[in-house]
């Protein structure tokens, strides 16, 4: 779950990491609102200081302006609801300092540079020699040397309030389940760091034992958003596309898959829709209302499922009866193998349903069906 | 030889008192795997499918000596379990579960690093060596005894290539699935490694999908050191940008992460490229 900045701030302020001070303004509560200040935009995705999202003012009536004027845009798509408005920092030097992890690397990783302030993965691509990568052994922690390495790298002079400073950083990550903590820019000023902004983003897996975390933060994100704030489907994912063949698949690789072969073959995917390798009879249901609810003008809906966990006996009875309380006019192409797949095909049988094995005839079959043909 | 699992692989099966462990651990025997014991805490006595259940691991692991675990241990005590599995002794460990918060996921593959522990997972399918031994999901009908090694993020897509592959009379070695990510205890490059060095693979299929840079690194290693024919499949060629598609990293970011990027890599590291199982099986032929 991404946070917005000032929910991260939040949680740094309570970590004892440095930010501005500053206050939380939307269309109906202005009441924050104060000059000089920096008035920016809290929205989720990347890149709004180039698109205006961030105006620097000296007296009230800018800051005014600029407020009015930021909650009308929209940043990627996103409307803004919300500003952060926070006291201007008289600045030094910008750094940037990020700790997460990935497929590579396998273990947490440090990422430090001098050049902060601007887009890091610009700055990784055309010149990655200006950006420190640590790695950090989670069960050892983060141990001194590797922050004095930072420090080095950056050429702070004060190192026990760098030490400070990252382990805190360090414990944030940690103990809230962050998969990403990213500051950019830390800046310094003549009272030392200060995290100008917070990009924070917590584990979605780690809920269950984050209740409260998650509650309060997506219950502020739903005030702020209104619907638009995630919606919890459970173990679907579910992207609407443009095609006229409906997919519904109980893989993500045979999905991708699907989708590709749906294109080769002259057709175009309505939509992806992939249930997870462990799912129910409900989660089929549950998928098919999806996709007919979305996309009502689908010319066929593709069923993959090749089953390993999943057990092709409840694949097929989510779709009986999904069909029995849903009468579907479009032409439903079926692939069903794997797992109690004997089961399955007995299932469909009984309800009148042809089942297919083969992927390359059940996507052809898909595809002429949605063009019109028998 | 075959890889990671063999005829001489014991397993012990870690949740095997709940639905998927049960369900799990009758298709495992069912293949022939030897499963010699299993763990769940409290169920100590209780037999499951004829294998014993023990309290512990290190209960399970007097007299039987397993050598690999598959668990099926819910996500919240995943690695706790994992962590008692290693400690005991064992040496590879399938995570099946997805949803394993990631700081334990990480915690889990330090542990495993520091004791020379192969972790397949998590969120993963397993591995099977076709006629010698199972250890996953991979139904059984869509895999035969062969020298194709074939590596796949995806279980799914594994079984696809699998049955495509089986149904021509193609048959493979080991089938391995690493998980939908975006972390994993092993990647494509450390199952290339495997299947280079292995006498029984002739041919090395790499399945991969959008998201991440993990095939890369895979193709620079195919570059440096594998002399054997490799086919390779990237699926999410039709993917829109920035959507997840399923797997966690399954994202297209940018240009990062595209399958053209992927394809391109693993051509210039010299692997044949196919867009659909049915051309995997189509060039293998052709490699003769």
């Amino acid at each position: 779950m991404k946070l917005y900045e000032f929910q991260g701030k939040a949680l740094f302020r309570e970590a004892g990491i440095p930010v501005p001070k500053g206050a939380v303004v939307t269309a109906s509560d202005k009441e924050g609102l104060f000059a000089p200040s920096a008035v920016k935009a809290q929205v989720l995705s990347g890149g709004r200081g180039k698109a205006g999202g961030v105006v620097l003012t000296d007296t009230l009536e800018d800051a005014t302006k600029a407020a009015d004027s930021i909650l009308s845009m929209e940043l990627k798509g996103e409307p803004v609801k919300a500003l952060l408005v926070e006291e201007k920092a008289i600045i030094r030097a910008e750094y940037y300092l990020a700790v997460t992890f990935d497929g590579e690397s396998r273990t947490p990783l440090f990422m430090a540079s001098a050049a902060g302030g601007m887009d890091i993965e610009s700055v990784a691509e055309h010149s990655p020699e200006k950006i420190l990568k640590l790695p950090v052994d989670p069960l050892w922690g983060l141990t001194d040397y590797k922050i004095r390495a930072m420090a080095d790298f950056l050429g702070y002079e004060d190192r026990r309030e760098f030490d400070g400073f990252v382990r805190k950083v360090w414990k944030l990550f940690r103990e809230k389940d962050a998969v990403l903590v990213e500051i950019n820019p830390l800046v310094v000023t003549d009272k030392g760091l200060l995290a100008l902004d917070a990009k924070v983003e917590i584990d979605d897996d780690a809920k269950p034992r984050r209740k409260q975390l998650f509650e309060a933060m997506l219950s502020e994100q739903r005030t702020l958003a209104g619907a638009a704030a995630e919606a919890d489907r459970g173990t679907i994912t579910y992207v609407p596309l443009d095609g006229s063949v409906g997919l519904i698949s109980d893989g993500a690789g045979t999905g991708m898959l699907t989708l590709d072969l749906i294109r080769d073959m002259g057709g175009d995917a309505a939509d992806f829709c992939e249930m997870g390798g462990l799912t129910s009879p409900e989660v089929m249901y549950d998928a098919m209302k999806q996709v007919f609810a979305d996309k009502p003008g689908i010319k066929s809906l593709l069923v993959v499922l090749i089953g390993g966990f999943n057990r092709m006996d409840e694949m097929a009875e989510g779709i009986v009866r999904y069909l029995g309380e849903h009468p579907v006019s479009v032409p439903l192409v079926v692939r069903l193998c794997g797992t109690m797949e004997e089961e399955g095909k007995a299932i469909m049988k009984e309800a009148g349903l042809p089942v297919y094995d083969d992927l390359r005839t059940a996507v052809a079959d898909a595809v002429r069906f949605a063009a019109g043909g028998e | 030889m075959a890889v990671l699992v063999d005829r001489s692989t014991r397993v012990i099966v870690q949740g095997i008192t709940g639905k998927s462990g049960i369900l799990q651990t009758k298709s495992l025997l069912d293949y022939g795997t030897s499963v010699v014991a299993g763990v769940t805490p409290g169920k100590g006595g209780a037999v499951v499918e004829g294998v014993p259940v023990f309290d512990s691991v290190a209960d399970a692991m007097k007299g039987v000596a397993p050598n690999a675990a598959i668990s099926f241990v819910p996500p919240m005590f995943a690695k706790d379990a994992a962590i008692e599995a290693m400690e005991a002794g064992i040496k590879l460990l399938v995570l099946t579960m997805e949803g394993i918060p990631k700081h334990d996921v990480l915690d889990i593959l330090s542990y495993a690093r520091g004791r020379g522990v192969r972790v397949l997972g998590p969120g993963t399918a397993g591995v099977i060596s076709p006629g010698k031994c199972k250890l996953g999901a991979h139904p059984a009908r869509m895999f035969m005894e062969g020298k194709v090694g074939v590596v796949s993020k995806s279980g799914a897509l594994s079984y696809e290539v699998g049955k495509t592959l089986t149904d021509a009379g193609i048959g493979q070695s080991t089938v391995v699935a690493l998980g939908g990510g975006p972390i994993w205890g092993t990647n494509q490059r450390e199952v290339v490694e495997l299947f280079n060095a292995d006498p029984e693979t002739e041919i090395i299929v790499v399945l991969g999908e959008i998201g991440g840079a993990t095939e890369i690194a895979a193709a620079e290693f195919i570059a440096e050191h594998v002399r054997k024919p490799v086919v390779s499949l990237i699926v999410g060629r039709a993917a829109p940008e920035g959507k997840s598609l399923g797997h966690a990293g399954a994202i297209i970011r940018g240009n990062k992460g595209t399958a053209a990027s992927k394809m391109e890599a693993l051509e210039k590291a010299g692997a044949r490229l196919a867009t659909s199982p049915a051309q995997v099986v189509e060039i293998i032929r052709k490699l003769g």
